[in-house]
């Protein structure tokens, strides 16, 4: 074959070969633009008509930059890193999973497609991806080394002392778009955007997340500052600051009963006799003015009542013990970032806010207030506690018309260490004025609801974090009269079942006897 | 093989034929209603305890009619019962039944009258009654019969457009990316939000419907049922009516369902009539 | 199925990708900026290496000049370092933003001054000495400097508590990397570009920029004002400098053998 043969030749099998490559990122197109473009938008830049209600927002994929690699800092993501992202989600954000909607082709034409937004996959070629090393079990010995390398290394910084996201930093922190970024809240790894278990922590340790302020730290290990085995001590102490399991949500928040006087303060070991129960908070998005940026994301309350008072202990994570002038220009920066921005002037100082809400009687039906602060039909009782002015009740038929209550019993004590609040209420399970409040009663699920502000976060009105309607449930003692009953069917079966044999039998004897 | 026979022998004894049947009634609703259908990948969920037991009761009173149709099959059937209460040599079975049967009677009892923790039963239906007309901002809708308006003239793909502009601008926190429920704010809501993807949802609606329940939400469901809870808020001061359409046409679009239409109602409507 | 698909595909590019390169005995033009793109930096200053231009000192040619500021200097804010007590104790006056410095003599310091453009087709060797980039008393030091592509960053962290250093770049790949601790970090830049700059997440007022050349001729303005790019080749030359908040302004500039040529810049309230 002469060499012009062969060069035809080759340009004839080039030829027939593209068609096969470009189809791929044609349909990942056609994917893209009907699935993803709402958010990352159609140029891929991230700035898509959802984009504003977001934070963090979408990732920007012109820029190249990813936060969950398996690859060394500054580097290209792997596909099999884009594939993992697209089928599993991103927790903590509003990238969900899109395992059950794409096949394994697809993703593959989408992971095609994301990479032509940037310029930097054609000229770099595939990344390699980082060498991890095995991970050692990590014993109690361990999880020291972690914490002792959590102080030194300083990841407090941002991240605080326990892990809340309420580092002396946290307050400045940007993306690489310079909007405002939350320091991750380490004891919550089901919200980690990368995946919370020990290995997803140990490789955002080494890669970093580029386009954050999370650096990576690989250098300390080959520098001989620190060993790998150290790094994953590390990412085993990170761990163990979340609860073993994402907390269950119940509907049911029982309030035991305790022989004495309820506990007051946030401290009690009376406390301890009962579990928290978690309660999920989600932005208000259903009246004007909405809120896409809640600063609180759950609640974990307790609940004891002793016959005549109700105590409740609710405790949340939030990294600023609102009115504080450090976290002023955060307040503002968050204003410009999410739409809309909150009604509040974030030149003023906003405190941080709490209201636990309850049905104005306890409902006779399974009617029940709307959850959203009730309506003219059926208003609903609260307990407002705010870091400025302390606890009272209130009264409201609808978002944005609560009044408050004059006189009442309700107190509270309230702490904020290491960036979470706690507050104890208590009330008389008696209400004052029957009219306007509601009256506790053991035996009864009794309707509960929660709202939260953040007001470093430019929380006010009804823009607020919320969650829907719950039961508290105060425990009785269990009355003698529960015996009765059960003694009672046991005697009657017992009686029946004696008879019915004794008579069986009897016929039987009579049958034999007659022939 | 006399394994097999003996156990034939047994089935034909309509005592343990009906104990056959009543474990495989048991079963089918514990286990096969929620673990076959997705091995030809129908969704499914397991049954509630408590219709599982309704399923069960039914179950064994249709048991009890097959066995009691027939003089002799019913003969047969009391036979054990009778061999159990009378023969000399099941004493020792008989006593213990004696005693564990008002043991359990007890415990049952006991378990339902001790004071428990429990929510009270929030019932949902997914589609109540919608009403024959209404208002929204001012002007009446008349919705039974009514289409979507957006589909009589103007590019669906347009509409589509519009639609999903204001899902993701309003809808996607909770109904999700996937339009199954699922999205980032979902878990904070109880009852949770709807799944599009469902095939027991918008596809068995018709648009004016849909069109109902965006504009009207939680608060516009009728009173005189159950008390819905529901979340979802009435969109009427926000969206406008070509907006709630768009969005309706985006919800068909993005899934693949198509909506049900008056015509064919009115067919069926028909056809009851001439039958 | 497609996995074979593709290796076919891939197999076929490649197969004529090198026929072709036989074929046309060696021309492959279009790989060539890529290819140096995806070597190591150290890779690409030996490659430079062997065919650097050598500047001829005997006709070496100098634009000097001086960048001057006019208008009322805006005032500096005063840093709050007392999360940082270390930092803070290092300073008798708080430490300044120091954004806009202007000398005595009304000179603007920290512009970034460089040929931006009349050297094209000629390639410089890279330096084998790194250029510094210190942090102390929660500082960058220099705050502006220049770097060739493909020359060592060596980051210094002297402070000895947390600073990460999160280099935001377009045209090269940016880096975030931390420095809990005393000790030095080398990293490199592969294509040319003015500025990136780099920020600590730690210390919300720690920044610094880097101009990154193929070539050697930049400067940065002390606070006099003044700035000399030596040894240039005679030639016309496009002159840039660069302030952080006042923008970039330009100027064109001839400079004959053994010549010295004089550039005056003026940035200041009307510039911006």
């Amino acid at each position: 074959m002469t060499r012009a043969a062969t060069i035809a030749f080759g340009l004839a099998l080039w030829w027939i070969a593209t068609p096969a490559l470009a189809q791929d990122t044609e349909r990942g197109r056609e994917l893209y633009d009907r699935w993803c473009a709402e958010c990352h938008g159609t140029d891929g830049a991230g700035e898509g008509s959802a984009a504003a209600y977001m934070m963090p927002r979408p990732r920007d994929f012109t820029t190249g930059l990813y936060q969950i690699r398996t690859t060394a800092n500054g580097e290209l993501p792997t596909d099999a890193d884009l594939v993992r992202v697209i089928e599993d989600g991103m927790p903590g954000t509003a990238m969900p999973g899109w395992e059950s909607k794409f096949s394994d082709d697809e993703v593959r034409d989408l992971v095609a497609y994301i990479k032509d937004f940037s310029d930097f996959f054609e000229l770099f070629g595939a990344p390699e991806p980082l060498e991890f090393g095995d991970r050692p079990g990590a014993d109690a010995e361990a999880l020291a080394e972690g914490r002792r390398l959590y102080e030194q290394i300083e990841c407090w910084k941002c991240h605080g002392d326990r892990g809340r996201g309420d580092g002396p930093s946290a307050p400045t922190l940007q993306d690489d778009l310079d909007f405002p970024i939350r320091a991750a809240d380490l004891s919550e790894n089901w919200n980690f955007n990368g995946g919370g278990r020990v290995q997803d922590i140990y490789r955002r340790l080494r890669t970093g997340m580029d386009g954050t302020p999370m650096p990576s730290f690989s250098d300390l290990i080959d520098s001989g500052f620190m060993t790998d085995e150290q790094m994953w001590y590390l990412a085993a102490y990170v761990r163990s600051l979340s609860p073993p399991e994402r907390p269950r949500v119940r509907d049911v928040i029982a309030a035991r009963r305790v022989e004495g006087r309820v506990p007051a303060a946030a401290d009690d070991s009376a406390w301890n006799a009962v579990p928290p129960y978690y309660v999920p908070l989600v932005g208000q998005i259903i009246e004007q003015p909405r809120w896409f940026a809640p600063g609180v994301d759950g609640l974990y309350i307790r609940a004891l009542h002793d016959g005549a008072t109700l105590a409740l202990r609710v405790t949340w994570h939030d990294p600023s013990q609102s009115p504080d002038p450090d976290w002023l220009e955060w307040q503002g920066w968050v204003a410009e970032t999410v739409q809309p921005a909150p009604e509040a002037e974030p030149t003023a100082l906003l405190p941080d806010r709490l209201v636990v809400q309850f049905p104005t009687a306890i409902p006779t039906g399974r009617e029940r207030p709307y959850f959203l602060m009730g309506d003219s039909r059926r208003p609903v009782y609260l307990w407002e506690w705010s870091s400025d002015a302390g606890a009272h009740e209130a009264w409201a038929s609808g978002l944005g018309t609560r009044a408050p209550l004059d006189g009442g019993d309700l107190s509270a004590a309230a702490e904020w260490e290491a960036g979470a609040w706690t507050v104890v209420f208590q009330r008389p399970l008696a209400a004052a004025d029957t009219a306007t409040t509601l009256s506790f009663r053991s035996g009864v699920a009794i309707p509960i609801a929660f709202f939260a502000w953040d007001g470093s976060n430019g929380e006010s009105g009804a823009q607020m974090a919320v969650s829907s309607w719950y039961s508290i449930y105060l425990e009785e003692p269990t009355p003698k009269t529960v015996y009765v009953s059960p003694v009672l069917a046991m005697l009657v079966t017992a009686g029946l079942g004696v008879l019915v044999v004794w008579r069986a039998q009897r016929r039987e004897v009579e049958g034999s006897s007659q022939q | 093989m006399t394994h097999v026979n003996r156990l034939r022998d047994y089935l034909r004894h309509p005592f343990w034929l009906a104990i056959a049947l009543l474990v495989a009634a048991y079963i089918v609703f514990e286990f096969g209603v929620a673990y076959l259908p997705p091995l030809f990948g129908v969704r499914s969920a397991p049954i509630p305890d408590s219709v599982l037991l309704q399923y069960l009761i039914t179950a064994a009173v249709g048991i009890l009619i097959y066995v009691s149709d027939n003089e002799e099959r019913w003969k047969r059937f009391k036979e054990p019962v009778g061999t159990l209460l009378v023969d000399p040599g099941l004493r020792w079975l008989r006593t213990a039944l004696l005693v564990l049967v008002p043991l359990a009677v007890g415990w049952l009892t006991y378990s339902q009258v001790r004071p428990g923790v429990a929510a009270p039963v929030q019932l949902r239906s997914i589609h109540p009654a919608p009403p024959t007309s209404i208002s929204f901002r001012g002007r009446t809708i008349r919705l039974t019969g009514l289409e979507n308006p957006l589909r009589a003239d103007g590019s669906i793909e347009e509409d589509y457009e519009v639609g999903k502009r204001v899902y993701y601008g309003n809808c996607l926190p909770c109904h999700g990316d996937l339009l199954d429920g699922n999205g980032h704010y979902a878990h904070g809501f109880n009852p949770p939000p709807l799944a599009f993807t469902d095939n027991g949802t918008i596809p068995q609606l018709t648009e004016s419907f849909v069109f109902w329940r965006i504009a009207k939400g939680g608060p516009g469901l009728p009173t005189e049922g159950t008390p819905w809870n529901s979340a979802m808020p009435a969109w009427e001061p926000i969206l406008t009516e070509d907006e709630i359409w768009a969005v309706t046409i985006f919800l068909y679009e993005q899934t693949g369902w198509t909506p049900r239409t008056w015509e064919h109602e009115g067919e069926a409507g028909a056809e009851g009539g001439h039958d | 199925m497609m996995n074979r698909e593709r290796c076919l595909t891939t197999f076929l590019a490649f197969a004529c990708a090198l026929i072709v390169a036989a074929g046309c005995g060696g021309g492959g033009e279009a790989g060539g900026e890529e290819g140096a793109m995806e070597e190591e930096a150290g890779g690409v200053a030996t490659a430079m290496d062997a065919k650097a231009a050598t500047v001829d000192t005997a006709t070496a040619a100098t634009v000097s000049g001086t960048v001057s500021f006019t208008g009322t200097e805006p005032e500096a804010e005063a840093i709050d370092m007392s999360e940082e007590p270390n930092c803070a104790a290092r300073y008798d006056m708080p430490k300044t933003t120091e954004e806009v410095v202007v000398g005595e003599g009304g000179g603007l310091a920290n512009v970034f001054v460089y040929v931006k453009d009349g050297l094209s087709g000629m390639t410089f060797s890279v330096p084998s000495e790194g250029v510094v980039l210190d942090q102390a008393g929660c500082w960058y030091r220099p705050r502006v400097f220049g770097i060739q592509v493909g020359q060592d960053l060596v980051i210094k962290n002297s402070d000895g508590l947390l600073h990460n250093i999160n280099a935001k770049a377009e045209q090269n790949r940016g880096f975030n990397i931390s420095q809990p601790v005393e000790m030095e970090t080398t990293r490199q830049f592969g294509v040319p570009e003015v500025m990136v700059r780099f920020e600590c997440d730690v210390h919300g007022w720690m920044y610094a920029y880097v101009g990154v050349l193929e070539h050697p001729y930049y400067s940065v303005t002390g606070n006099d004002g003044s700035f000399s790019l030596d040894t240039l080749p005679p030639g016309t030359y496009t002159i840039e400098a660069w302030h952080e908040r006042y923008g970039a302004q330009t100027q064109q500039v001839t400079v004959g053998a053994n010549e010295s040529a004089e550039v005056t810049f003026t940035f200041g309230d009307a510039s911006a």
